[in-house]
């Protein structure tokens, strides 16, 4: 009963804010309403017993990277958008048709599937605890561990670089 | 488990479509990018709705590494967003066309 009610309560909020995401017009209302979507959806990490991963959840995405989004939105400022034509122009039907395609793939596929146990099994071994994540990480996924401090690695060199172009192309060092 | 994985499934396809209309409606290149979040949480909270199921962390591995991609896209799409948009007065990416051929 309890897991129902958490349950209902985050997919509520999860799909409220991410509908204003969407379709709020102001950049820096939609980024605030992304943050009531990871708080959501780290609700629902807590439901399925993964509370280490609700924890980087909330941390590292509703923490520092939707901080980010608003200052680059504060940064860069009201600028507006312009309506005067549509680079997609008509191949905007064949977009739209791919969403429509690819979400009624997917309704089939979850409701069709029969994979996997019928029932899911008790909580009995403590999966979500940072001891078995780190487990998991360095005994069967070394490879990936290593591969994800490398993309780290060039997404921070790659910031640099892009922000050493810009401030040379305002005529600074 | 008194929820059935099928409806966290219908949460997750749900919300990745929710993100895929955004990234269709929408032409601020931030907005793309908020919308791509959406997408990878999507992606994350069926990651780990399979690992409660088969109740193997290998499901919270996959989602910690897609939480470090999605950090590393941001810190690169928004240094391309505010170097590309910053000497120009729209947002919106239908304006670029610097490069094309």
């Amino acid at each position: 009963m309890g897991e129902q009610i958490t349950f209902a309560v985050a997919a509520i909020g999860a799909l409220g804010f991410g509908i204003g995401v969407v379709f709020f017009r102001d950049a820096f209302r939609a980024a605030v309403s992304l943050i009531g979507t990871l708080l959501s959806v780290a609700l629902l990490f807590v439901a399925l017993y993964a509370p280490f991963a609700a924890a980087i959840q909330v941390i590292v995405y509703a923490g520092a990277i939707v901080v980010m989004f608003l200052f680059v939105i504060a940064y860069l400022g009201e600028r507006g958008e312009i309506t005067t034509f549509d680079r997609l122009d008509r191949w905007q039907v064949i977009g739209w048709l791919g969403v429509a395609g690819l979400g009624a793939f997917g309704a089939i596929a979850v409701l069709d599937s029969t994979a996997g146990p019928a029932e899911t099994a008790p909580a009995t071994t403590d999966v979500g605890s940072p001891a078995s994540i780190g487990d998991a990480f360095l005994s069967g996924h070394l490879l990936a561990f290593e591969v994800t401090s490398l993309v780290l690695l060039v997404a921070a060199v790659g910031a640099v670089i892009l922000a050493k172009s810009a401030v040379q192309g305002e005529g600074g060092r | 488990m008194n929820v059935p994985i099928s409806a966290y499934l219908i949460l997750s396809l749900a919300l990745l479509v929710l993100g895929l209309v955004g990234v269709m409606r929408r032409r601020n290149p931030l907005m793309l990018l908020l919308s791509v979040e959406l997408m990878l949480n999507a992606g994350n909270v069926a990651l780990i709705g399979f690992s409660r199921q088969w109740d193997d962390p290998s499901g919270q591995v996959f989602a910690l590494v897609v939480m470090v991609i999605a950090a590393a896209e941001v810190v690169i799409g928004l240094g391309l967003v505010v170097s590309i948009f910053r000497s120009r007065t729209n947002l919106d990416v239908d304006e670029l066309s610097s490069m094309k051929g």
